[in-house]
């Protein structure tokens, strides 16, 4: 073999393998394409096998060719390549596509109870104002419950609590959440400010507005100057937070045998806004708790100077503090725990 | 109390419109509840006047009348009353009008006459208490006019709280109403035409227990006809709330809602002697009471007796034998006060609590007896045509002299957060009838009241002393002064401000911890529920507290049941011990709705108590409950039922919540209630300890739970009572890679995976940082007997790259320690 035949055959490889190139379908045949060409063992590499053969002078012209057709195909493979590649991207990425407007797959998730949400929100709103949280007993003594609250035995005031008595001397189911106030102020020294949420028990026949088993929410604020001004605003922060900042409330007088004076506190009906409608029997107002400077009674029976001390306590049911706000109409649902019901809330 | 406007005018002008006096006596703490238009019943129902009153062509006990009722042609109306005639007008219910109790009246056929309407009793209206003769109205009412033109009321239901029991009856509200317009009260004329008889001739009171009854007060009226009270008291008691009975018994009811004073009247025949004795019942004494009913008498009741025996249960209810009749001539007043605390004991007891007991209960001003005694004598003999008797008996005629109570005008603007001058709250004070004076030097300031009174000197402070109306009796110390003050001034005089006094120390909540388990629970896909602490017996006997190991700071399950003694029903009668029955509840609730995944949970308590301290204990716990499909089912997903390993997860969950090691399980074989092969108790450290089981397949069936598995969980976890969550310690992860080794561990089938697991823990050394269970085979070739439990360990140090001999050391020891511990080898 001379310079020309060398010259010749990689001529022809060029040719050869440019077209074979330029018709490779896809990435596999151009990656075998490359090792039959190129490769180690390719033809290339076979042609410049016989380069040994040639007269030295002659042999950098061969070489110089062979860089050249190697160039050439490497560009070639190079430049079909990236068309093939990218076709072949092309057609994964269609293959691949799916129906995005199909739902997700489910993560399943909870929902919390909305009496134990409520009490937690309440308790968020007068944690900013320095509450903290206790819990008393359920199984009461009567002591506690009624005669520490300045309520005796045998006082009319009594039928304001319809009482579950239980067969232990001296027990009752709590009625309310006050007998906590008894054992907050026994416990601690001013400047108190309490908060008693939990489970209360009444004697009483179930209805849309009555249960048997209920929330209570206790507060409790006592210290030297603790003023019924002081209570109004509070309360007042507490409505905006919870019902709305543009909504109106106003204390008018109410009855509790452990609070003198005491009050009824209304925020202004959540569904006409005050115009009166039968949802707030057309007063335009409704009572979402009762509340009253602690009885000089109850402050004593804590163990505190009612010459010194004075302060407030107030009492509401979370149950109806959600059902205001989210128009929930019959108070047995919550303790029904029908998943239809419960799955409203978050 | 139902107040009818047009009777409290009796007693005081009223110029406001119903709703604005509603809105006032609320805002002056008399709440008034409903506003209702009395005679809104009475929808088409007119004033008519009969033209001709004939006799119904086929019916002998039918009368066919002309009636006109306004509108041109006179109508024809068949009627069955008797008491009817020409000229007389007569309230006519038109066709298509509604009465009282939802009575639609039509044009009707009655034996072969149309009948345009229908004549109307008193009865029928709800006006009077006449149900047999058509209701005659007076000859003045306006032909056609609409009967609520004539009797149409506006009546406020106030609820009159219990320390106001002067305020239920019209001069009590009447005292309100004046203190809001400030017009005067107009109290009624009390004072009977007194006949020439004398009281002594006829009665005699004895009262053998002056501490029970502090003053009793007679009247006798002699020669009354027994019959119908007037008409227009009919109507005021009905719209009141009163049945009209009769006119004796009628002014009774009528003086306890116009003064507030409960009356019993007797037919004197029916005393023996003229002699009223009041007393403690004896052993087997027998009453048949007005409801006759014969009643055993228990010794504490006190009675009003004549000398033959009982009369009547002081102050709660009159005895058959005594009772006004037709037949009655002569009546004994009996206008009593009784001790307020034997009248409520008694009520109860009997279950006997009525409107006299009522205000009994609530305690009766002490001129009312002597007033009174003397406005029902004067009623009847006014309404029932009697001769009362000269004089009373009167067994207490002294008055108390007022009560004086001391207040410091200071004081009560610091309660109140306000600076009312000391004139305005006199001012205020007075227009309640509470006049003020300056206090003499050294006055005593009561500031708080049985059983807890405290005194203390008025100091340089300025002080007043109010004179206490004798009604008034809930105004006892300083407070109660602050409280008329602002309820006569409006509560809109408190300002709302914020405190600024000192605050509290710090304090965990002791719901925080609760709140964590609730968050992740939720965020694990499960709902919670809040079910009854009150439950069924059944119920607490099926599901006791369980004995699982004590958790620090939690309270251990036990003790007996606490019953209730008085339940609402036996379903809510027995507080729960466990929380699972419950949630068993809401999980066949749900399944009944179709709703057959159920995932719930609930974070409550459990009650018992120890008889011999008479002490009652509570313990919180955590319950949840798993059935149907684990996952929401999907179009690209298929349905899995959950069963015990996701009821493992998710105590495993919340262990890493709560900081705790990772739970260990043992085989728990004896709960009746869960499935024996598939129950374990479930320990984390000491911060958890309880059992997770399936339910057990009999109790399914029990239950009649349509699912195919139900899995429960009971735990006490610390903190749930209160406590805090701990704070783990933070570890800086090591910078040199961890390596993995694969162990299939060939053991016998009835060894439990915790077991091994343990052993390769106990046995891997220090590098050994985790072992995870990844497969379980069984099969050839493993023996019958035999599985294979492949687990996954990971090594690592702190301070270099691993090498295989050091796996290979800690593998050898792994391997030796499973055949010496557990019987196992591994596979290869």
């Amino acid at each position: 073999m001379d310079l020309a035949d060398l010259t010749r055959e990689l001529e022809t490889l060029r040719a050869d393998a440019l077209a074979a190139i330029a018709g490779a379908p896809d990435s596999a045949t151009l990656e075998a394409l490359e090792l039959d060409v190129l490769g180690k063992k390719g033809r290339l590499t076979t042609v410049l096998r016989g380069i040994g053969a040639l007269p030295p002078d002659d042999r950098p012209k061969v070489g110089a060719v062979a860089n050249a057709v190697r160039g050439a195909i490497e560009s070639a493979l190079a430049e079909r390549g990236a068309e093939v590649r990218s076709t072949e991207l092309a057609a994964r990425l269609a293959a691949e596509a799916v129906d995005v407007t199909t739902p997700g797959r489910p993560v399943r998730r909870g929902t919390l109870h909305p009496s134990i949400e409520a009490m937690r929100e309440i308790a968020e709103i007068f944690e900013q104002f320095g509450f903290v949280t206790y819990e008393s007993p359920e199984i009461e003594d009567d002591r506690t419950n009624f005669q520490m609250l300045n309520i005796p035995p045998d006082h009319p005031a009594r039928d304001l609590w319809d009482t579950l008595y239980v067969d232990v001397e001296g027990k009752l189911l709590r009625t309310h959440t006050s007998p906590g106030q008894i054992r907050v102020m026994q416990a601690e020294r001013p400047p108190i400010r309490a908060l008693l949420p939990g489970r209360c028990f009444r004697y009483e026949a179930v209805d849309a507005s009555h249960a048997s088993e209920f929330f209570q929410v206790e507060g409790l604020m006592i210290d030297e100057g603790t003023t019924m001004a002081d209570l109004k605003g509070l309360l007042d922060q507490f409505a905006k937070a919870m019902f709305g900042a543009d909504k109106r409330t106003r204390f008018r007088p109410g009855y509790y045998p452990f609070t003198e004076p005491s009050v009824a506190f209304d925020v202004e009906c959540l569904v006409c806004g005050g115009s009166g409608c039968p949802a707030c029997g057309r007063s335009g107002w409704m009572t979402i708790l009762g509340a009253g400077m602690v009885h000089p009674v109850v402050l004593q029976y804590g163990g505190l100077d009612p010459e010194r001390y004075q302060g407030f306590a107030f009492g509401m049911g979370p149950e109806r503090i959600k059902m205001l706000k989210h128009g929930i109409t019959d108070l047995r649902l919550f303790l029904e725990n029908d998943l239809r019901f419960l799955e409203q809330f978050r | 109390m139902r107040v009818p406007l047009s009777w409290l005018r009796d007693y005081v002008d009223v110029q406001l419109a119903p709703e604005q006096l509603a809105e006032r006596l609320t805002l002056l703490g008399m709440e008034v509840r409903t506003v209702e238009a009395w005679g809104a019943g009475w929808e088409g129902v007119v004033v008519g006047q009969l033209l001709a009153v004939e006799r119904h062509p086929r019916a002998d006990r039918l009368s066919l009348t002309r009636v006109d009722v306004g509108s041109g042609e006179p109508l024809e109306i068949v009627c069955g009353a008797t008491n009817i005639a020409a000229g007389q007008r007569v309230p006519v219910a038109l066709p298509g009008a509604v009465l009282p109790g939802n009575r639609r009246i039509e044009r009707t056929e009655k034996m072969g006459v149309v009948s345009n309407g229908m004549l109307c009793s008193g009865d029928e209206l709800d006006l009077t208490g006449d149900a047999d003769g058509i209701l005659i109205l007076p000859v003045e009412a306006r032909i056609g006019a609409p009967l609520a033109e004539l009797y149409g009321d506006t009546v406020l239901d106030v609820d009159v709280k219990p320390n106001r029991g002067d305020a239920l009856c019209m001069i009590g509200l009447a005292r309100e109403v004046s203190a809001v317009t400030g017009a005067p009260v107009r109290f009624p004329a009390t004072d009977p035409p007194e006949s020439t008889d004398r009281i002594e001739d006829h009665l005699q009171v004895e009262v053998e227990e002056p501490v029970l009854c502090p003053r009793f007060v007679g009247r006798w009226v002699s020669g009354v006809q027994i019959g119908p009270a007037p008409e227009r008291i009919q109507r005021r008691l009905i719209a009141a709330g009163q049945r009209p009975v009769s006119n004796v018994v009628d002014v009774s009811n009528y003086v306890m809602l116009e003064l507030g004073k409960p009356i019993h009247t007797f037919d004197a025949a029916a005393v023996r002697g003229g002699r009223i004795i009041v007393r403690l019942a004896r052993a087997g004494e027998r009453l048949e009471t007005l409801d006759h009913v014969i009643r055993e008498l228990e010794p504490e009741t006190l009675l009003i007796a004549d000398p033959s025996g009982p009369l009547g249960i002081a102050g709660v209810m009159g005895g058959a034998t005594s009772e006004i009749s037709d037949a009655t001539t002569g009546v004994i007043v009996e206008s009593a006060i009784f001790d307020p605390v034997s009248i409520r004991r008694t009520a109860f007891r009997y279950a006997l609590r009525s409107e006299a007991s009522l205000r009994f209960e609530k305690g009766q001003e002490h001129r009312l007896a002597r007033l009174g005694a003397d406005r029902t004598a004067r009623l009847i003999a006014e309404w029932a045509g009697g001769r009362v008797a000269t004089g009373v008996v009167d067994t207490n005629p002294t008055e108390p002299a007022p009560a004086r109570l001391a207040f410091r005008p200071a004081r009560v603007n610091r309660l109140l957060g306000v600076e009312l001058p000391t004139a305005e709250q006199r001012d205020l004070l007075a227009r309640v009838g509470v006049p003020t004076d300056v206090a003499p030097a050294g006055t005593r300031i009561a500031v708080s009241s049985e059983p807890m009174p405290l005194e203390v000197e008025a100091g340089g402070a300025e002080t007043l002393i109010a004179t206490i109306p004798s009604w008034r009796r809930d105004l006892a110390i300083e407070a109660d002064v602050a409280e008329e003050v602002v309820r006569v001034r409006g509560y809109d005089v408190v300002p709302a401000i914020l405190p600024h006094t000192p605050m509290p120390h710090y304090r965990h909540s002791p719901l925080r911890l609760r709140h964590m388990v609730r968050e992740t629970l939720a965020g694990a896909g499960l709902t919670e529920a809040v079910t009854f602490a009150l439950v069924s017996p059944t119920l607490v006997e099926r599901f006791g507290p369980s004995d699982d190991p004590p958790v620090p700071g939690e309270g251990e399950a036990g003790g007996r049941p606490v019953t209730v003694t008085n339940p609402l029903s036996s379903q809510h009668s027995v507080m729960r011990q466990s929380l699972l029955g419950s949630l068993l509840e809401v999980v066949s609730t749900n399944l009944r709705q179709d709703r057959l995944d159920v995932a719930i949970f609930e974070i409550g308590k459990g009650y018992g108590a120890t008889d011999e301290d008479d002490s009652t204990h509570e313990w919180w716990r955590l319950a949840f409950a798993l059935t149907g499909a684990a996952e929401i089912p999907a179009w690209n997903r298929p349905p899995r039922p959950y069963d015990l390993d996701d009821a493992k997860g998710v105590i495993e969950l919340l262990a890493r919540r709560l900081g705790l090691p990772g739970p260990n399980y043992v085989a728990l074989t004896d709960d009746p209630r869960l499935h024996p092969g598939r129950a374990a108790r479930v320990t984390a450290g000491d911060g958890l300890a309880g059992r997770v089981g399936s339910l057990h397949p009999g109790l399914l069936d029990d239950l009649e739970l349509r699912a195919a598995d139900v899995v429960v969980a009971e735990l006490a976890i610390a903190g749930l009572s209160g406590g805090q969550p701990s704070s783990p310690r933070s570890v800086t992860p090591s910078r040199h890679p961890a390596v993995d080794r694969d162990l299939a561990v060939i053991v016998a089938d009835s060894r439990p995976a915790a077991e091994v697991e343990a052993t390769i823990r106990r046995h891997g050394g220090p590098l050994l940082r985790s072992v995870v269970l990844f497969d379980i085979y069984r099969g050839r070739p493993l023996g019958d007997r035999e599985k294979s439990l492949a687990f996954r360990l990971a090594f690592q140090a702190e301070d270099r790259t691993l090498t295989e001999n050091d796996l290979d050391g800690a593998i050898e020891a792994v391997t030796r320690g499973l055949a010496a511990d557990v019987g196992g080898h591994l596979r290869t």
